[in-house]
């Protein structure tokens, strides 16, 4: 089992400055899964059914350069790690790398086994070496034990069934809005429905036995399943409006927990172009797509992606 | 956007607000612990919320119609309802949008009896709650302040002064002394417990710390730190910034009164009325009272 490549210069940057700040916020324990062509951070896929899962996915060019694995897994490697330290880890190349006039300089990643101090059972590390004009550093994350085959596969598995779209996804009005607000919702209850027409309306509302807290966003971007809204709809209540558009078949409902939707709004941490909220079929999960443009244009840059899936604490009205 | 003419109707009142930071801040101080109950009082004067602490404490927020943008009080009678004030200030500070002035509109009785909140800015997006009242319990009224005398006994103190004096008295703790004399004219707060501490604010000595001082003859007496201490310590950081005077007047029987202004204007964007007035319309101000009753066991001067 080998891996070795070096950390692009652009790539530093997307994990340093972006994608590992906010993966962090997802959870401590990460999964990195590598293979012939891509590069997966992972959480909670095959660990918790109750935690948020996030995705991370980078064609390898997005991040390396001189990239080689080879494995007994058809080339596939994947194991834990505490993603702060590995962000200490990059942080501190980037110190080193800035710190002595770029260019020459390389971020070397691999894999390895050593004997740590003390003690006698060899353990695997992520090892990061920064080769400066005049010293060179390296640094030792301490990784969990690979993934057997049989682990790999159920990884995969989980990997594949993270992959389906809901129908209907509306586009994430103003995300530092509705962060604020979810921030603060926090403290009036724990459990929050979300409600998603295809007539671009987002509705989300906390109800306790003392409260009902909501707000609705409305005329939102719709992509996939979309339909017009009934002009009777204008001069309802927001609940109303949303209730009826459950009975008629055109909004999905389900109740996430409050902390896994602000978490899954500290994506914003990975500077997306734009986020999408959507229901899996029969309301099987809420999920979060955070869209990347190449820079400078408004396409899509396919060698990124990210998103977020949250358990769904009860299955509410599809 | 809920809201139907005939609800509009059978309502008692409907206001509109444009500050909801300024009203958070004032409801936030009187604050003091995370489950409290508030009794609300309606009338065409405008809101007053009160909370108690059994038979020691109690507050009281005026929030004057002149707070408001718009103010229909339609009822017969002064309604009263009660309500959890920690859910109110959680909820109304979700209406709040740090950086802009957001305007809500809240109107009673909902047609369950909620208090029914909601956003008036924007028509597409919006934010609104409900929130259950209960019927009141009994607010004891033996609160009623009184004048020990025919000059009044008071002070007025810099916010942030009667704070910082108050928060380095949790030291002794317990029980702490509040002295007026009127030769020199000085205020002492005194904390005997786990050791001594006296705190000497003079009136001539230093006229920053001290705006205004009353008093004709020596009283003393003893309060309770954990009370003295609720009138000081949920003041938000931004009202103690804005350093208005705290005004603490004694009554008949060493009733303690504490009272706070907390500025409820519009925040920034429209400075020129501020600088056209040369400060801020007084009529944007929420009034926060504080009453503290004395320790029973007397063994200073009284009157």
């Amino acid at each position: 089992m080998k891996f070795k490549a070096v950390v692009t210069e652009d790539g530093v940057s997307l994990l340093d400055r972006r994608f590992l700040p906010a993966l962090e916020k997802m959870g401590k324990i990460c999964h990195l899964f590598l293979t012939r062509d891509h590069a997966f951070f992972l959480h909670n896929l095959i660990t918790t059914a109750d935690g948020i899962q996030s995705i991370a996915q980078f064609r390898k060019q997005a991040l390396f350069d001189d990239y080689r694995i080879s494995s007994q897994n058809e080339d596939r490697i994947a194991f834990a790690f505490d993603i702060s330290l590995l962000l200490r880890a990059v942080r501190s190349s980037v110190s080193i790398i800035s710190g002595e006039f770029g260019i020459a300089n390389r971020l070397q990643v691999k894999l390895v086994k050593k004997l740590p101090p003390n003690s006698t059972q060899p353990m695997p590390f992520l090892t990061f070496e920064t080769k400066g004009y005049k010293s060179a550093v390296i640094q030792d994350v301490p990784i969990s034990k690979p993934l057997s085959r049989a682990e790999l596969l159920q990884l995969q598995a989980a990997l594949d069934a993270a992959q389906d779209l809901p129908p209907t996804l509306v586009q994430v009005p103003d995300s530092n809005r509705l962060q604020n607000f979810v921030d603060r919702m926090k403290h009036v209850g724990d459990l929050l429905n979300v409600s998603i027409s295809k007539y671009g309306d987002l509705h989300l509302q906390i109800s306790t036995t003392l409260i009902t807290l909501g707000a609705e966003f409305r005329k939102l971007l719709v992509v996939g399943d979309k339909a017009q809204a009934p002009s009777e709809d204008r001069d309802l209540s927001a609940q109303t409006r949303s209730g009826r558009a459950i009975l008629m078949g055109d909004a999905q409902s389900v109740q996430v927990s409050v902390r896994h939707f602000s978490k899954s709004l500290q994506c914003h941490l990975a500077k997306p172009d734009c986020a999408f909220y959507g229901i899996a079929p029969q309301g099987a999960c809420l999920t979060v797509i955070f869209q990347f443009f190449i820079p400078g244009t408004r396409q899509t840059d396919k060698s990124i992606s990210l998103h977020c899936r949250l358990p769904v604490l009860d299955p509410g009205s599809s | 956007m809920s809201s139907s003419a005939t609800e509009t109707d059978t309502s008692d009142l409907v206001c509109q607000l444009d500050n909801v930071q300024g009203i958070v801040d004032a409801l936030s101080t009187v604050r003091w612990k995370r489950h409290q109950d508030a009794v609300v009082e309606l009338s065409e004067h405008g809101i007053v919320l009160i909370v108690e602490e059994t038979g020691c404490l109690q507050a009281k927020v005026y929030l004057q119609k002149e707070l408001f943008i718009r103010y229909e009080y339609t009822a017969q009678g002064r309604p009263r309802f009660g309500l959890s004030l920690g859910l109110f200030v959680d909820c109304l500070n979700t209406f709040s949008v740090p950086g802009h002035s957001s305007s809500i509109e809240i109107q009673y009785p909902g047609p369950d009896m909620q208090l029914l909140i909601k956003s008036a800015d924007s028509l597409d997006d919006c934010i609104y709650a409900e929130i259950r009242t209960r019927i009141p319990e009994t607010i004891s009224w033996d609160y009623n302040f009184e004048p020990a005398g025919s000059t009044p006994l008071s002070f007025t103190v810099k916010s942030a002064v009667l704070k910082e004096a108050i928060d380095d008295l949790e030291w002794p703790g317990s029980s702490i002394q509040i002295i007026l004399k009127p030769v020199p004219p000085s205020v002492t707060f005194r904390g005997e417990g786990h050791g001594d501490l006296q705190i000497d604010l003079m009136y001539y000595a230093n006229t920053d710390l001290l705006i205004a001082f009353h008093c004709d003859h020596e009283v003393s007496y003893r309060y309770k730190y954990k009370f003295l201490r609720a009138t000081t310590s949920n003041v938000p950081s931004n009202v103690i910034k804005d350093n208005r005077g705290s005004k603490l007047t004694i009554g008949r029987g060493g009733m303690l009164k504490v009272q706070h202004l907390v500025s409820v204007a519009r925040p920034s964007t429209s400075h020129q009325h501020i600088d056209s007035a040369g400060y801020q319309q007084p009529s944007r101000i929420a009034y926060i009272e504080f009453f503290v009753k004395p320790e029973e066991d007397e063994d200073t001067v009284n009157d």
